[in-house]
């Protein structure tokens, strides 16, 4: 299951082929993109990637999510850790989203811009 | 149960971060008191913390009572409550400072609270993944406070900077947990150090992690290419941030990458992996370096000392990459004594420009005789930054370039030595500023009364500048106060040694 | 032998003026108090130090620890001989230093006086420190802070060049001390686990490996050689001659050059041990860094028409004796090397304070402008001259007996070990000779030129290769009354100014209509000439004045002009605060009867008037000596016996400094063992296993 070709790599391990798009694609767009706004899209979506990373890796083969009935029957299930850990990720994610556009708002008070290339002249000029 | 007191530490001023701006509501002066009754709690608390750690050993808190490995724990042993001692001191010098200096809304207080929460948490966490939700927290509050000067958009922008560099380190740093939970199926970091042991020091997914982590510090603490962000948050942030976040944040960082680097993958994993002690070393030499000479650079003060900061942190990760016990005792001691120098070297810079509006190196010109006493702690501090004896950035530069010496790296040995020089240059460009040159507009009024300006106690008395009146005795007390501790206590080693052998010799088994 | 005891005085003598820094602070409003304040100080600190002299005489080591300042490392002070021997003579001469400074500061009015006397005390406990220091990270903390301290001393004036002069004094003496002395003390305790002073050597460096030994050697006595001035580090040295005087003095001929080659003495003695260094194969190539060094410092030496950069050169010079001298292996070597210390310090502090006396009183600094300022100044140049050929190494001087010993050593260990040594006693003799050449012509042209007839000096005032003249310039040059063949005719500013008085007199040649070109008329002339000048003159005189710090002097003659512009007398004309101020003038619209009235007139006028010399200095952030120097229009005044009794030749303050300074230094040479010094190395060297032979 596991050989070493790349077809089988491609067929095994695709979810750790997407995190890495997602999380690249998300760090692309925050360095080449202008826009403020789609900068902060961007490091989301460079978070997200991540936070998938996790989720993917609680994966346990045939395993179901980890809701153990009292008696301890069931399973295999999938490791509850990281999910947790992805939760709480996740509002520090959304907590940093909402800092990152309430300071996109000031800016654009301030300056009336969003574009990141006019933010910096006008600030160098100031 | 004295282990109680360390989730007190973390939880007092995080509950009452909310206070101030519920008070608020009704009360508009509401924050500093509260902030200040739990500024000194906290203090009291981790004084108290410890003297318990000193004299009955380490202690672990398990959170929520959710047993090992699986829930979290607070661990507190000898360098955690050194660097939580600094915190609860640094952030009341901070708070007593800002009472006048401001900025003065309640949100203020709240991000404090917050901060200082924040701060105890990454010094205090046991966990790998909890580590990472405090430094969020920390740097989430740091990000707002920079952005609080409503003055200008600068500092709006040097926080947007920040988010982005901040979040792209902590995710790295994120990633690299990951990693390691992948490799180990542990969190806690007490139970990591044995797992990774136990799954090798090469493997790659654990040298993967530790990439990843250290970039991600690398990032935190501003080593040079990664300190973009760091100039403009600590120039463009009201003076008493500047102070607070240059003292602790980026300490805090680097506290957290000595816990994770020696207390999770251990002196072993240094020593079997050679290329990554290289780039260690390579990456914080060039920092001292080129810190060194943007700091030179600079016209403006605090930008400045930011750059300064880049050098240190150079310094510091120099040591711990150097991976000895000699160099390890001098970062923390430097890591400390850093914080307290740059605390009160910003607090010296925001009563200048508070009272003259002095914020660019000439503008120092001839300030030591209108103010004597601030001028003299910003002295004492450049002094002990420069690493003169004694003081204690003496200390932490001996047993670093000892370290270096010991472990046989002449490059680092050297960098650091010629970093005195390095640092020299900018300090007395300042010094010199500030008690060798004359203000050529203030040339009249000086000729006239030579000797009179030094009478003056702590620069309130001259009348020149206008707004010296919003400077306070406090605040020139504590700027003189830091100045004079980091001098005296240039003469603890042994203090320090005593205290931190516990700690050591887990690092160094 | 040697008995160790606990004892407080080493922290009493580091502490006493520590204290006084506190004390002259918190007495800043009250000068006269400051003051006593600084004598007092040195007094007690002298008086502390004196009190250990016997009993470390004996044999006796007073140690006091103050506690840990790193693993293994006791912040211990400790008076042993080598350190008694720098500390008695610090403290000695820093009571003769106190006062001079107190009539130099007064005498120029300067600003900053607490501050300059609140760093002075500091110096004098970092230096105490020094000397008393157990261990290399002790002394280590005291060169530190002796750097620190004595910064606010070289950029005292606040002027351009004083705080060029600080930034390369720090540059410099913190690349020694902060990195080097560092590193060194670094590679010691690791090699050793020590850093004790131990007599005669620490004994895990005997064993380390040589390279390493070596490489640590090297960056120890470099990084002490830099205060100590050996090349190619010592520029700092001559740059920081711009501080007033007692500082140049005290610091840069006694404690801060002192305290490098101190530092080099206590590496050579007690950290490795001559024993070892000689195994090593490194005494040797410091001597020769050494000899290198003393040659040519004296030949730039020749060069320096400013007195005090002539001296610095000097200074620069004759500390290289004294690390020659440890690098030679042998009692004789090791002797003269440490007599040279207070040898030298008494010597040079005569020097520096003569040049002091001589700036204060008549704002003269560079030696060409000094011409016949012998009967101004008599004492102050006889003085002078003793010091010199004690330089020199005249016999009965305190010069002569230190290098006898050198001369000794080397032509010793030229016999019996290698013949290196040779070339060394070549490199000392032919210093002695170039000695000679840059004090002489000071003498020279104090006592036996005049003011109206002084000739060129060659090799000072002439770019070096010659320079091109013409044949006007050359018929000028033989107008001159020198007794003396002239070598060169374009006789440039400051000479040429004197020789023009006489041309102008005795060929009427054409130049403008000053009367003022006539030496012996009187001053109101002069004021009447004065709104006479052509316009052209001022601009010229600026130019004419502005030489460069080497004292080479650029001809003023304008091309295709035909004659020479303005002479001296005219650009002291142009500029009235110089005219105004100088005690020469003063004493000389006085009856000259009073001579403490003479100060005091001078004093207040130079406080209350806008336009005096000291305010108009710092104004265009200038040096001392611009526009003022040389002889009045008069010429100089005959000061007699009597009238030096009475202090017209400059003020007690200064002139008893200067009389107890070169009675040292005669002291030194006729009874070596009388004042103690002698008997005391004698000590120092036998401790270290040296025995004589």
């Amino acid at each position: 299951m596991t050989d070493g070709s790349v077809l089988g790599l491609i067929t095994t391990r695709y979810a750790y082929l997407v995190v890495v798009f997602v999380a690249t694609v998300g760090l692309y767009m925050m360095i080449a993109n202008q826009n403020l706004v789609k900068k902060l899209i961007g490091l989301n979506m460079f978070q997200t990637g991540i936070f998938l990373f996790f989720i993917t890796s609680a994966y346990v083969v045939d395993g179901s999510s980890a809701i153990v009935p009292a008696d301890g029957a069931g399973g295999p299930f999938a490791s509850p850790l990281p999910q947790v850990i992805v939760l709480t990720a996740i509002v520090v994610g959304v907590s940093l989203t909402a800092v990152g556009l309430a300071l996109i708002i000031r800016l654009y008070a301030e300056y009336g811009t969003l574009r990141a290339d006019a933010l910096r002249e006008v600030i160098a000029d100031e | 149960m004295s282990d109680v007191f360390l989730p007190l530490l973390v939880a007092i001023p995080i509950v009452l971060s909310v206070v101030p701006l519920i008070a608020g509501l009704r009360y508009e002066r509401a924050g500093w008191p509260i902030a200040f009754v739990g500024s000194i709690t906290v203090t009291a608390i981790a004084g108290y913390v410890a003297v318990t750690i000193a004299s009955s050993g380490r202690l672990i808190h398990a959170l929520g009572n959710y047993p090992q490995p699986y829930g979290i724990e607070l661990v507190g042993d000898e360098l955690s409550a050194l660097v939580a001692l600094l915190i609860a001191i640094v952030s009341l010098a901070v708070l007593l400072y800002a009472r006048t200096a401001g900025p003065r809304g309640n949100a203020f207080y709240s991000g404090y609270l917050l901060l200082t929460g924040g701060l105890f948490g990454v010094a205090l966490t046991g966990d790998m993944f909890n580590l990472f939700v405090f430094l969020e927290i920390t740097s989430l509050v740091t990000y707002a406070l920079v952005a609080s000067d409503r003055t200008s958009g600068k500092a709006a922008y040097a926080a947007f900077k920040y988010v982005f560099l901040g979040t792209v380190g902590a995710s790295m740093y994120l990633l690299g947990v990951g990693y390691l939970y992948v490799a180990t199926g542990t969190l806690n970091m007490r139970d990591l150090q044995e797992a990774i042991a136990s799954v090798g020091y090469g493997d790659p997914i654990v040298q993967a992690a530790f990439g990843f982590i250290l970039v991600g510090f690398a990032i935190k603490v501003a080593l040079f290419p990664l300190h973009t962000w760091q100039p403009d948050a600590y120039t463009y942030a009201p003076d008493s941030v500047s102070a607070y976040i240059s003292a602790l944040v980026s300490t805090a960082s680097a506290y957290a990458l000595i816990r994770i680097t020696y207390g999770v993958f251990t002196q072993s994993f240094l020593e079997a992996n050679d290329l990554i002690v290289t780039a260690i070393l390579v990456v914080a030499s060039v920092s001292i370096v080129v810190g060194s000479l943007l700091a030179l650079m600079q016209t403006e003060v605090k930008r400045m000392f930011a750059y300064s900061s880049v050098a240190q942190f150079g310094m510091i990760v120099a040591a711990i990459g150097l991976a000895n016990e000699t160099a390890l005792f001098g970062a923390i001691l430097h890591l400390l004594g850093h914080g307290l120098i740059k605390a009160g070297l910003f607090m010296a810079a925001g009563v200048l420009a508070t009272a003259y509006g002095a914020r660019t190196v000439t503008d120092y010109a001839g300030l030591s005789r209108r103010s004597p006493y601030a001028v003299g702690g910003m002295t004492l501090a450049g002094i002990a930054l420069i690493g003169l004896p004694p003081s204690i950035g003496f200390l932490g530069k001996w047993f670093m370039a000892l370290g270096a010496v010991e472990a046989g790296a002449w490059g680092v040995a050297a960098v650091i030595f010629a970093s005195t020089m390095l640092t020299l240059a900018y300090v007395f460009r300042l010094v010199e500023m500030l008690y060798f040159r004359s203000p050529s507009a203030a040339r009249t009024d000086e000729s006239a009364a030579v000797e009179v300006p030094d009478a003056s106690t702590d620069g309130v008395a001259a009348p020149d500048g206008g707004s010296i009146d919003r400077v306070t005795v406090a605040q020139v007390a504590i700027v003189v106060s830091i100045g004079i501790t980091v001098i005296a206590l240039g003469f603890s080693w042994e203090l320090f040694a005593d205290y931190l052998d516990p700690v050591l010799g887990r690092f160094f088994a | 032998m040697s008995e160790i005891v606990t004892d407080i005085r080493p922290v009493a003598a580091v502490a006493v003026s520590l204290l006084g820094t506190i004390l002259i602070v918190a007495s800043h409003r009250r000068p006269n108090l400051r003051e006593a304040w600084t004598v007092l100080v040195s007094v007690g600190k002298f008086a502390i130090v004196a009190s250990m002299f016997p009993a470390v005489l004996a044999g006796t080591t007073f140690s006091y620890s103050l506690g840990s300042v790193l693993p293994g490392i006791e912040f211990v002070l400790r008076a042993d001989p080598l350190g008694l021997l720098f500390a008695t003579l610090a403290s000695l001469l820093w009571i003769v230093t106190s006062f001079y400074s107190i009539g130099y500061m007064r005498g120029l009015d300067e600003d900053n006086q607490t501050r300059f006397f609140a760093a002075f005390a500091a110096s004098l406990s970092a230096t105490m420190g020094i000397a008393f220091a157990g261990n290399l990270v002790t002394i280590f903390i005291f060169y530190e802070l002796l750097s620190l301290a004595t910064y606010p001393l070289v950029a005292h004036d606040e002027t351009d060049r004083a705080r060029a002069a600080g930034r390369k004094y720090l540059a410099y003496t913190f690349f020694g001390g902060g990195v080097l002395v560092l590193a060194g003390t670094v590679l010691v305790y690791w090699i050793a686990g020590t850093t004790d002073f131990t007599a005669g050597g620490i004994e895990a460096l005997a064993a380390a490996d040589p390279t390493i030994a070596q490489i640590t050697f090297i960056v120890l006595a470099i990084g002490f050689g830099v205060k100590a001035g050996l090349m190619p580090l010592h520029q700092w040295l001559p740059e920081a001659m711009v501080a007033p005087t007692p500082v140049s003095g005290l610091l840069h001929a006694v404690a801060v050059v002192k305290s490098g080659a101190f530092g080099v003495a206590r590496v050579v003695l007690d950290v490795f041990g001559p024993e070892v260094l000689y195994q090593l194969g490194m005494g040797l190539v410091i001597s020769t860094i050494a000899a290198i060094t003393l040659t040519a410092a004296s030949f730039i030496a020749i060069r320096k028409d400013h007195l005090k950069q002539r001296l610095a050169y000097s200074t620069v010079s004759q500390l290289s004796y004294i690390v020659l001298g440890l690098g030679l292996f042998g009692w004789y070597g090791l002797i003269g090397a440490l007599l040279h210390i207070p040898a030298h310090a008494f010597m040079k502090l005569t020097l520096f304070f003569c040049a002091g006396a001589i700036h204060v009183e008549t704002h003269t600094d560079h030696i060409s402008k000094m011409a016949g300022i012998g009967k101004r100044m008599p004492v102050t140049l006889g003085a002078f001259t003793i010091a010199a050929a004690g330089m020199a190494g005249t016999p009965l001087l305190a010069g002569f007996v230190s290098k006898y010993y050198m001369l000794i050593g080397g032509v010793q260990m030229g016999a019996t070990l290698t013949p290196v040594a040779y070339y060394l006693v070549g490199a000392l003799l032919l210093s002695g000779v170039l000695n000679i050449v840059y004090f002489w012509p000071v003498v020279y042209t104090a006592f036996f030129e005049a003011e109206d007839a002084h000739d060129a000096k060659p090799l000072v005032d002439f770019q070096l290769g010659g320079e091109k003249r013409s044949l006007l310039a050359s018929a000028d040059g033989g107008s001159g009354r020198s007794n003396r063949p002239r070598t060169d005719g374009g006789v440039p500013d400051d000479d040429r100014q004197d020789a023009d008085d006489l041309e102008d007199a005795d060929k009427t040649q054409d130049v403008a209509d000053d009367g003022a070109d006539d030496p012996f008329e009187p001053k109101e002339l002069i004021d009447d000439a004065e709104p006479e000048r052509p316009p052209v003159d001022s601009e010229q005189g600026e130019d004419d004045i502005d030489e460069g710090p080497t004292g080479v002097i650029q001809p003023d003659f304008a091309p295709g002009d035909g004659r020479f512009e303005y002479d001296d007398s005219e650009f002291d004309d142009s500029d009235v605060a110089a005219r105004l101020h100088p005690s020469d003038h003063v004493a000389e619209n006085e009856n000259e009867t009073d001579a403490q009235a003479d100060r005091t007139d001078q004093v207040s006028d130079s406080s209350t008037d806008d336009d005096t010399h000291d305010v108009s200095a710092h104004d265009d952030e200038g040096t001392h000596d611009h526009h003022h120097e040389g002889p009045p229009p008069g010429g100089w005044r005959h000061i007699t016996g009597r009238e030096v009794l009475v202090g017209s030749e400059t003020t007690w303050f200064m002139l008893g400094p200067i009389l107890a300074a070169v009675t040292g230094a005669i002291a030194l040479g006729v009874v070596p063992y009388g004042i103690g010094f002698l008997e005391l190395i004698e000590v120092i060297v036998e401790g270290v296993g040296v025995s004589p032979p």
